[in-house]
């Protein structure tokens, strides 16, 4: 907080929400409020994913794309173009999967902890509420505005169980890459806004991760 | 003899020792009773009081069922918390009642899914699925299951079904886990069923014990109340239980309540009135002697002719006809006076006395070719309570009541009434008006004349029939009225014979003529479907071709289905799945109570919930009936009318005997055809008027009206007899008219209060009792006495003070 009192926009005075300094400032570090506020004030309804998945039972990890949509403020959509075209609703507690052919599936989230995850950490972020995200995972901040992250660790046992901790990048308002990691087996990284743009011909996890964890300068 | 002679006149002489005596009886009855509650055996299974079954339907109902699936179900709803604390407790009940033997099944939604798949089934699960018996399992299917499985890899929740794909790649698990569900069950929010608000968590709770048996009913639905109020603790949340069984246990908790608080009133009316006509403390005392030794006496000749147990019932009905032996011992002390022996009293009494309780005892033995159990129990307990009562009022009651007490002929208040009463002009045609005005309003009066349905007599309020009804759509329970039912001699050909009706009753699903449905064979289909399923699966080479097909430019690895391989191999060779290898897995108890298994015969119940047309189910029975197997619809409602109807038959067959025999004791006992008709017309007259005021009022009879009227006669009886034998000598009758105002007043005010209870069975039971009363004591009056002592009476001054 030390660092945003530097400079008070006039922004400051309407609210009782410290604004942290802007970019040009360069301050060393970033928190949680930071992050939150630059991400809400960028936030885009709709931005492109790209996410590999890594499995013993496949020849080569699948690579999904396609895009994360917020057409209200209680409601995420991940649409998945190719391979395969897929659209998961997810509002409400409940999360409804159609796909190609095949009459739509409705399930309760808590099911299926990485959705409900998904569903929190992706609202919480864009509405800006911490306190909302701070409810449902101990919050941590780190880096610098240019490159920060956010990591989230579940408080809910059963959620906890499975995954370990949802690790957010981004590069000031942009929020480039999602990384999932769960209790076991390997993290499975969600790339987005720049970071997919930039993911074409992706082909090992690694490169993903590479992909995630490096900003371009 | 001159010892007995020597140990009366001591009684005579010594108070003291009286008194001492007496204390000491009260205190063994009492000692004795203490046994009894301890070791008396009570049965609540209603089924003993009612009549052996005849129709299917009824056999259905007493011997298979012992009721209806629907009727042993509990549904549970906890509110008054934030959702995830509700679900909490949830999962705790489930957790706790889970294990409990007394339930055969306790749902809260949380159990079903991946992780809930018996280990043990797993092999089974190629025979048990219905997936391919439209289409085989070909290449085709398997690049579509692929290709699925793909996108399930894709998927942010891939960690869950990952580790299932290698061996299961169609997802059989996950079919048949939904295929098991309960049909139309709740949402489920936090992992458990929620109603559609999402405001109640809602469990479902199937208890062993029958709906007939309110003990089982009592034990299952109090376990659930203590087993939540302990894990609730001091927290907001409220659990309520409702359902057949614990409507039976509210009311019986409620009955009981207030027939022990119009027990106290009782009580304390009973010891005021004795205190006030004998102006005597030791009368109440000795009063109530020979009514708790018959009581005791009758509990313990039904617990030794009896060893399965004493009907709740029995207790209930018996007590209440007993009720009348409280009148001999006030018939003796009205009588007593100095100067006249006690015993001697009791010998110029017993006349009447015995004859009234013989002809009510041989009224109660029909009771024993009823063919009834219970009825067979209540007849022992009042024929052996009624003996015991005559006997202990006869031999023991005179040894120790005060032997000079004043003479009740003396009081100047009772030759006044007893003037008045003579002086009231004394009915001849009048009666004959009105037994002819009573049968024509019996005749006549509009409305059924039989209530056949139990449960009005117990009736559910409002509130709570609209929360069933409630919680039984959330919930998807099903009807408690109707159920499917197919019979034959082995459970495969039930089990096939339920399984060809679901095509139609999935039509009548679509078509919204039925909510759902559920039966043995959705969780263990027959042996001939198992082995058809097993003859259509792949052997090990043709299902590795038909993989290598699927798998051809597929982005899975060619070995990544090396399990399922196996797993196919090891259902095509596996026997297949019977009723006996379900034992200890889930699937168990779900099948438990849909299919019945006896020596010789098998029963699966099809349970149906939200039927909206009966006939519908009706059809597709009969057109499912073939040899060998018996399929109907069974009307549990109906079922249990039409043996209600049976055994009131048999009651009433057993009350027009009781009613001869009667008759002919009386006959016997008094020999003049006048005497008779003075004795008799009285409780003849009063139980037709005494059904024809219930008519006029619209009440609908029951059996509990027919006890009511046993007893009504009964007292009748007695007090005819006593006011005939008194004869022409006019203290006498002074002393008999005061007998039976005080008896007629103690029986009036037990049942009045009983008439002014808020439970119909009671109600029933007292406004009867009462009516027959009042109607007894009049026309005994009017009638019996001799036409003699009534002139002679009338010529008399009437006293002044």
């Amino acid at each position: 907080m030390a660092a945003a009192q530097n400079a008070e926009p006039p922004r400051a005075s309407q609210s009782r929400d410290r604004v942290p300094a802007p970019a040009a400032v360069a301050p060393r570090s970033v928190d949680a409020d930071w992050i939150l506020h630059r991400l809400t004030q960028g936030a885009a309804s709709a931005t492109p994913f790209v996410e590999l998945r890594v499995s013993a039972m496949l020849k080569r990890p699948l690579l999904l794309s396609g895009e994360y949509r917020r057409p209200d403020a209680d409601t995420l959509v991940r649409e998945v173009r190719t391979p395969y075209v897929e659209t998961t609703t997810i509002r409400g507690g409940e999360a409804t999967i159609a796909r190609e052919g095949r009459s739509p599936r409705t399930f309760s989230l808590s099911r299926v902890p990485e959705l409900a995850v998904l569903q929190g950490s992706f609202g919480a972020l864009l509405a800006g509420d911490r306190k909302a995200l701070e409810n449902v995972y101990a919050v941590e901040a780190d880096g610098v505005p240019a490159d920060w992250t956010l990591t989230l660790v579940p408080r809910e046992p059963r959620t906890a169980a499975r995954i370990a901790a949802i690790v957010l990048r981004g590069r000031d308002g942009e929020l480039r890459c999602i990384e999932t990691r769960p209790k076991q087996g390997e993290p499975q990284p969600t790339l987005l806004g720049s970071a997919a743009t930039a993911a074409v011909g992706l082909d090992s996890l690694e490169a993903a991760q590479r992909l995630c964890h490096d900003v371009p300068r | 003899m001159s010892g007995r002679r020597r140990l009366r006149d001591a009684l005579l002489q010594r108070p003291g020792l009286r008194l001492t005596l007496a204390v000491a009886w009260l205190l063994a009855l009492l000692a004795l009773g203490a046994i009894a509650a301890s070791q008396l055996q009570f049965s609540g299974d209603l089924r003993r009081f009612l009549p052996d079954a005849r129709t299917p339907e009824q056999r259905l109902l007493m011997e298979e069922l012992g009721d209806g699936p629907g009727s042993r179900l509990l549904m549970l709803a906890i509110s008054g918390d934030a959702p995830e604390a509700l679900a909490a407790r949830s999962r705790d009940l489930h957790a706790a009642l889970a294990g409990d033997p007394r339930f055969t099944l306790v749902a809260n939604g949380g159990e079903a899914g991946l992780d809930a798949f018996p280990e043990d089934l797993l092999a089974y699960r190629y025979l048990l699925t219905p997936s391919f018996d439209d289409a085989p399992l070909d290449a085709g299917v398997l690049r579509d299951a692929l290709d699925a499985r793909l996108q399930d890899l894709g998927s942010p929740a891939a960690g869950l079904v990952e580790p299932l794909i290698p061996s299961d790649p169609t997802l059989e698990v996950l079919t048949l886990a939904e295929a098991w569900q309960p049909a139309g069950a709740p949402q489920r929010l936090h992992d458990v069923w929620f109603d559609k608000a999402g405001e109640q968590a809602l469990l479902l709770v199937e208890t062993r014990a029958a709906g007939f048996d309110p003990t089982g009913q009592l034990d299952a639905v109090g376990t659930i109340r203590d087993t939540f109020a302990q894990q609730a603790g001091g927290s907001g949340a409220v659990l309520e239980v409702v359902g057949p069984g614990a409507f039976s246990v509210d009311i019986g908790g409620r009955t009981q309540a207030e027939a022990q608080r119009i027990g106290m009133v009782d009580t304390i009316g009973l010891i005021l009135l004795l205190l006030v006509a004998y102006r005597s403390w030791k009368m109440p005392l000795l009063g109530v002697l020979p009514l708790a030794s018959a009581g005791i006496a009758g509990l313990t000749a039904v617990a030794l002719l009896f060893p399965g147990g004493v009907h709740g019932i029995t207790i209930a009905f018996g007590f209440t006809l007993i009720g009348v032996v409280q009148d001999y011992p006030i018939h003796f002390f009205s009588h007593q006076r100095a100067g006249l022996s006690p015993w001697k009293n009791v010998r110029g009494l017993w006349p009447a006395l015995s004859t009234g309780v013989i002809a009510t005892c041989i009224a109660y033995a029909t009771f024993l070719f009823s063919g009834v159990d219970g009825l067979r129990q209540l007849a022992v307990f009042t024929i052996t309570a009624l003996g015991i009562a005559a006997l202990t009022t006869r031999y023991l009651l005179p040894g120790l009541v005060d032997p000079s007490p004043p003479d009740l002929a003396a009081s100047l208040r009772l030759q006044r009434l007893w003037h008045r009463i003579e002086a009231l002009p004394r009915p001849k045609w009048s009666l004959a008006v009105l037994a002819v005005a009573a049968g024509a309003a019996i005749a006549f009066s509009p409305g059924a004349f039989w209530q056949n349905d139990l449960s009005k007599l117990t009736p559910v309020d409002p509130d709570s029939m609209q929360r069933d009804t409630e919680l039984r759509a959330e919930l998807g329970a099903p009807d408690v009225r109707y159920v499917l039912v197919a019979q034959a001699d082995d459970s495969d050909a039930v089990l096939g014979a339920t399984a060809a009706l679901r095509p139609a009753l999935d039509a009548l699903v679509a078509a919204g003529r039925l909510d759902g449905y559920d039966m043995a064979a959705r969780y263990l289909p027959d042996a001939a479907t198992q082995r058809a399923r097993q003859g259509a699966l792949p052997d090990t080479p043709a299902l590795r071709a038909m993989l290598a097909e699927a798998l051809a430019g597929s982005p899975f690895n060619d070995d990544a289905f090396e399990p399922f391989v196996e797993d196919v191999a090891r259902a095509r060779a596996a026997a297949p799945l019977t009723r006996a290898t379900l034992d200890g897995s889930p699937l168990a108890t779900a099948v438990s109570g849909l299919l019945l298994e006896r020596e010789g015969s098998s029963t699966a119940l099809v349970s149906l919930s939200g039927l909206d047309d009966p006939a519908d189910v009706a059809a597709l029975a009969a057109q499912a009936a073939a040899p060998g197997i018996d399929v109907r619809l069974l009307d549990m409602k109906d079922a249990s009318e039409s043996l209600v109807i049976e055994y009131r038959g048999r009651v009433l067959a057993a009350m027009a005997v009781a009613l001869v025999l009667l008759v002919v004791t009386v006959w016997i006992a008094l020999r003049q055809p006048r005497r008779v008709w003075r004795v008799l017309l009285p409780t003849l007259l009063t139980l037709v008027v005494v059904v024809a005021v219930l008519r006029l009022a619209g009440v609908e009879l029951t059996l509990f009206h027919l006890v009511a009227l046993i007893l009504a006669a009964g007292l009748g009886l007695d007090y005819a007899l006593f006011f005939e034998h008194a004869g022409d000598d006019r203290d006498d009758q002074i002393r008999t008219l005061h007998a039976v105002l005080v008896c007629s007043l103690m029986t009036l005010l037990v049942f009045s209060l009983l008439a002014l209870s808020s439970i119909p069975v009671l109600r029933a039971i007292g406004s009867t009792v009462a009516l027959g009363v009042v109607c007894n004591f009049v026309l005994s009056l009017l009638v019996a006495r001799r036409r003699a002592a009534i002139t002679a009476a009338r010529a008399e001054p009437e006293p002044v003070p």
